[in-house]
């Protein structure tokens, strides 16, 4: 159709709003984040640190990467939780949208309601609630549970016991979170398993199709670019999460490194004074972490068919 | 559906007689999705399972808030329970400390500031998303896969990290800001600040939405004679309705529950919400009382259930007829 293009392209129209937004509060901070990493600030010391430019976080963070038993931790700590909570927040999100939606929906909402509940709950309540939970002596919710079921004889100090390091610890980090995670796969597929014509499941339907076979055949393969989104989605929240462990870790229900991910680092390296409060430091962990990101959500696109899913708009008129 | 339009429904489960017309009636309009009443049951008993952990702990919380310390289990039967942490919370005692010294807050205000905040953030991700998605479903522009690959990006970015430029960037704006607007302006820079967090998410979210939609519909629109912003309001956006709801859901939750921004950029300025109110009720865990930060947690809880319900509803409803092409 060889109309002549109008001079201001439509699409400005409704890009602008939000390409503001994102290049006030976030383009541009990012920017200024990444030339704090060149700096040695420290202390919140602005005046005193922000005009040095130096190389010597990076070179700093490289050699305790190498030799730092402690950042070790770390490191092994968010290459363990990074993908198992990423596995189980998608897959149980799936599971958990699948589930909902083929249930009645008198059972149905009451149970997206609960599960969504997790990431209502103040941060702080949740870290609360988990810390009584896994909390090391006879009162601890587990321990006691464990303790009548005549399966343990003693409180276990599940986030410190130094048998059970790491996974223990582990196991903490993946629950807290995966719960938390698992209600946004489950909010974004039950929205696009409900916003699937009716007519294609009643056509499946009368054609005898089991409900197996309708998941496996009509529901799912419509949930492609929902699953990419999700994946990809948490793949990097994931990466950058913190703020549901860092209360567990700054009370000492984890230990204080198997605990402790590249995120909560990046965050107590440049909030808490007992970590240090070198922010310079904190900015190049931080920079670091976001080129892991880029270079990780590149290749899970390219790997889920982004190139596809992004076909040109065919409507053009 | 309401919260008592379920309560209604699940008790009309327990009695035999209207429980067999719900039935009857639950069979006609889910015939599609439901052949078997037993599938619903071992779906129902298998999802239950899994769900028992986070029953106990939510149990729990709202058990404490009416009880004289913080429960874990196996002292729920030796607690003393009483109406004392809500009635505290509510006189706006709400900091109690040491020998019962108590600082008296306006929890009405804070409740108000939170809902500001929250609505604010809904408001300004669902306008700018919806047309940023829509653009990227149905528009050529120049850049367009780059710009949809870097907005996914974006998220690699931890909040915690651009937040000390977010904060060098109000600091500087504040000295421009006249005195008796600086309350609006503190509100309205977190509002912004914080959904621009929301952005990049909720617009891959919502071109997902707009791709699902029949393109015939806006050929044959068009070719009527509406103009592209037309189609787009008056033909496409009722059709979006539950990827809206989806993305009102986490928009409202993300303003309603964030700790950091509020934190840095109200409560500095001695506005509080209801989230930084808990964060500083709990404090430090070995000193705080902390059943009424229970008693704050299950308050808090309240307004976003019936949020979520509400935006489920207009899920169901704006699908209930299938999309016609």
């Amino acid at each position: 159709m060889a109309l002549p293009k109008p001079r201001v392209n439509p699409a400005l129209f409704f890009l602008i709003p939000a390409l503001t937004l994102i290049a006030i509060f976030y383009v541009v901070p990012l920017f200024l984040s990444i030339y704090i990493s060149f700096t040695p600030l420290k202390n919140w010391n602005i005046q005193k640190y922000l005009g040095e430019v130096t190389t010597y976080n990076y070179e700093r963070l490289i050699h305790m990467i190498r030799y730092d038993p402690d950042f070790g931790m770390v490191v092994k700590t968010t290459l363990f939780f990074v993908p198992v909570t990423l596995l189980i927040n998608v897959l149980g999100g799936l599971a958990l949208a699948l589930a909902t939606f083929l249930m009645e929906e008198a059972v149905s909402l009451p149970t997206r309601v609960l599960w969504i509940l997790p990431r209502m709950t103040p941060v702080a309540v949740y870290s609360l609630m988990w810390y009584y939970f896994f909390l090391g002596d006879a009162s601890g919710t587990l321990n006691n549970l464990l303790m009548r079921l005549g399966i343990i004889d003693q409180p276990v100090n599940w986030g410190n016991d130094p048998n059970l390091l790491p996974y223990s610890a582990w196991t903490i980090l993946v629950i807290v979170n995966a719960l938390v995670g698992v209600s946004f796969g489950m909010v974004v597929f039950y929205s696009a398993l409900r916003s699937i014509p009716r007519e294609h499941i009643i056509a499946a339907r009368i054609d005898g199709a089991s409900t197996w076979q309708l998941v496996r055949h009509i529901l799912i393969p419509q949930l492609r670019w929902h699953l990419i989104y999700v994946t990809v989605w948490q793949l990097l929240s994931l990466l950058t999460t913190y703020t549901h462990i860092f209360l567990l870790v700054k009370w000492g229900a984890v230990h204080k490194y198997w605990g402790s991910t590249w995120a909560l680092y990046v965050f107590n390296k440049a909030f808490e004074a007992e970590w240090g409060s070198e922010q310079g430091l904190a900015a190049a962990a931080a920079t670091i972490l976001v080129i892991i990101g880029s270079v990780l959500g590149l290749i899970a696109l390219r790997i889920l068919g982004y190139g596809k899913m992004m076909g040109e708009p065919r409507g053009e008129l | 559906m309401t919260l008592a339009g379920t309560v209604r429904r699940l008790a009309a489960r327990l009695i035999p007689r209207r429980a067999r017309l719900e039935a009857e009636h639950t069979t006609i309009q889910d015939v599609e999705t439901i052949p078997r009443r037993r599938l619903t049951l071992v779906i129902g008993l298998a999802v239950l399972l899994v769900t028992i952990p986070l029953i106990t702990l939510y149990l729990l919380l709202i058990l404490s808030s009416f009880a004289d310390r913080m429960l874990s289990g196996p002292d729920i039967f030796e607690a003393r329970y009483s109406l004392e942490n809500w009635k505290l919370l509510f006189q706006g005692k709400l900091e109690p400390a040491a020998a019962q010294l108590y600082t008296p807050r306006d929890l009405l205000v804070i409740i108000a500031n939170t809902f500001i905040v929250a609505l604010g953030v809904t408001a300004v991700v669902i306008f700018t998303s919806v047309m940023a998605g829509y653009a990227f479903s149905r528009m050529r522009f120049w850049g367009r896969r780059r710009l949809m690959e870097f907005m996914i990006l974006l998220h690699a970015f931890p909040g915690v990290a651009l937040i000390i430029a977010v904060y060098a960037i109000y600091v500087w704006s504040l000295s421009g800001i006249p005195r008796d607007v600086l309350t609006a302006y503190r509100f309205t820079y977190t509002i912004f600040a914080r959904a621009a967090l929301e952005i990049p998410m909720s617009i891959w979210l919502m071109k997902g939405f707009f791709d699902k939609i029949p393109w015939e519909i806006e050929w044959s629109a068009m070719i009527d004679g509406a103009s592209r912003f037309r189609v787009w309001w008056q033909i496409v956006l009722p059709l979006v309705k539950p990827g809206i709801a989806a993305l009102a859901i986490f928009a409202f939750l993300a303003g309603w529950e964030d700790l950091i921004y509020v934190h840095v950029f109200l409560y500095t300025g001695g506005i509080k919400t209801l989230a930084t109110f808990i964060e500083e009720v709990i404090g430090n865990i070995e000193t705080a009382y902390l059943p009424i930060a229970a008693a704050a947690a299950t308050l808090y809880l309240l307004p976003t259930i019936v949020f979520f319900v509400l935006t489920q509803k207009l899920l169901l409803e704006a699908m209930s007829g299938g999309v016609k092409g």
